[in-house]
């Protein structure tokens, strides 16, 4: 429950994440993968049942989503494959293809973000319908543009 | 005259020590009498072995996805240390595949390393942990390999370096290295479950060939077993998956089945590299296979990472 909690209080938290959007790229784009974890973790644990679902959190975790999606690509200047960091070199090799990626994760959140509307998926069909796509990219990007 | 002794010495030493290098190198098979007996296997069963034991994961298609990634044409590279492996064609195309093959050639190459033509493969191919498998296994994931489409085409040969370049030298290797034993001695009061899974992890499952640290010999370091590593191929490296320090011994047996099932991570962090096919892959095992794989993991000694701190 606790882990419930954390999460998301983090949803909550990623506009401010997003906002603190300066100086070191690296540690900046890790704030976005933390919210974005956080999204996928209440998102899971509406999923599996382990908390009940909410239109409200739901579409505050989608909206997670979307904010990271449109904005981390930002946070890849040349160079920053040094340092702490996990990031595939393929990201600089072969950047047409993360953009691609990114370009298809935003597509993917953008419509999730409509399939929400005002007051987030009418019912749990409806945001499995919704973010199961989204959440395809993880491991996709990951598999190519992430090391390990 | 002195010198003559000494030539003479030289020589039968040169001899001596070819002579054994050559006994001590001959490719060996299993006993031929185990193979025979062995009965047919059963398909279906065998589907449990192929996504357990990973075979697409090299022998499949580069990228490939859905139905196409049952075409075991091979193609992918390995860029490796000792030069590039190329994982042949092992779909069941009787001209370039293994199609041809009888089921004692199929248990010979998972088990000993040994080829039909009687050459050893090279241990990029992980029949040392193949080795721990059950002969039975062996037969059901032969005869669901003989189900998948055939496909044409050979690869190009492997690329390596000398001394590595001397296939023969394998058999030195392999008397260091290759054995069906356990690699683990579990407590005396493990549970069934985490046996199961030992033997998920330590045979088909390989886990042991990336997570394990190698020699400079490039065998695996038992005493350090599933510490983590430099990765083999390309940069970073595999991550530790003891309870020890830099390990995930804060996540539960749930936590791993889960991560297994759907690649995310307690933290829901996504798997990511090479692990997203493995991940993939197991996802297609029952769920009591993944609990079994956890409660193994959980059970195994913990060990500090198995690679240097600075390789993030």
């Amino acid at each position: 429950m606790k882990k419930i909690v954390l999460a998301v209080s983090a949803v909550m938290l990623s506009a401010v994440t997003v906002a603190m959007a300066a100086g070191d790229p690296i540690a900046t784009r890790k704030t976005l993968m933390d919210a974005n974890g956080a999204a996928a973790g209440v998102s899971a644990a509406m999923l599996k049942g382990d908390l009940d679902y909410n239109p409200a959190i739901a579409k505050s975790a989608i909206m997670t989503l979307r904010a990271v999606a449109h904005s981390y690509g930002s946070f890849f200047p040349e160079g920053s494959d040094k340092g702490d960091t996990k990031a595939s070199p393929k990201i600089w090799s072969d950047n047409a293809g993360f953009e691609a990626e990114l370009a298809k994760f935003r597509a993917d959140a953008d419509a999730a973000a409509k399939a929400a509307g005002k007051d987030g998926p009418a019912d749990l069909d409806a945001f499995k319908a919704a973010v199961t796509p989204v959440f395809g990219h993880c491991k996709t990007c990951h598999q190519d543009y992430r090391l390990k | 005259m002195t010198v003559r002794r000494l030539i003479l010495a030289i020589i039968v030493l040169v001899v001596a020590g070819g002579l054994a290098f050559w006994l001590l190198t001959i490719p060996r098979g299993l006993d031929p009498k185990s193979v025979a007996d062995l009965a047919p296997g059963d398909a279906a069963r065998g589907e449990r072995i192929f996504w357990a034991g990973g075979c697409i994961s090299c022998h499949g298609r580069p990228g490939a996805k859905g139905d196409a990634r049952l075409q075991l044409a091979g193609e992918l590279e390995l860029k490796t240390p000792f030069g590039i492996f190329v994982p042949p064609n092992i779909s069941p195309d009787k001209a370039d595949g293994i199609g041809a093959w009888t089921l004692g050639d199929f248990a010979n190459a998972l088990k000993r390393g040994v080829s039909p033509e009687g050459r050893h493969y090279y241990p990029a191919f992980p029949y040392p942990s193949y080795s721990r498998m059950k002969l039975g296994d062996v037969a059901d994931l032969f005869a669901f390999i003989k189900t998948l489409p055939p496909v044409s085409g050979r690869t190009p040969p492997d690329q390596l370096s000398f001394p590595y370049s001397v296939r023969r030298g394998i058999g030195l290797w392999k008397l260091l290295y290759l054995s069906d034993k356990p690699v683990v001695r579990l407590p005396a009061d493990a549970s069934e479950q985490a046996k199961e899974g030992q033997y998920l992890v330590e045979g088909p499952g390989h886990c042991g060939e990336c997570h394990t640290p190698r020699s400079f010999l490039g065998g695996t370091e038992d005493s350090r077993w599933l510490s983590g590593a430099v990765a083999v191929e390309g940069k970073g490296h595999v991550p530790n998956i003891t309870s020890g320090k830099g390990g995930i011994g804060d996540w539960s047996e749930k936590d791993i089945a889960y991560y297994l099932e759907s690649g995310f991570t307690p933290d829901f962090d996504s798997v990511g590299g090479a692990m997203v096919d493995v991940q993939e892959n197991i996802a297609h095992l029952t769920a009591a296979d993944r609990e079994a794989i956890a409660a193994y993991l959980r059970a195994v000694p913990p060990h500090p990472n198995g690679y240097p701190a600075s390789k993030k």
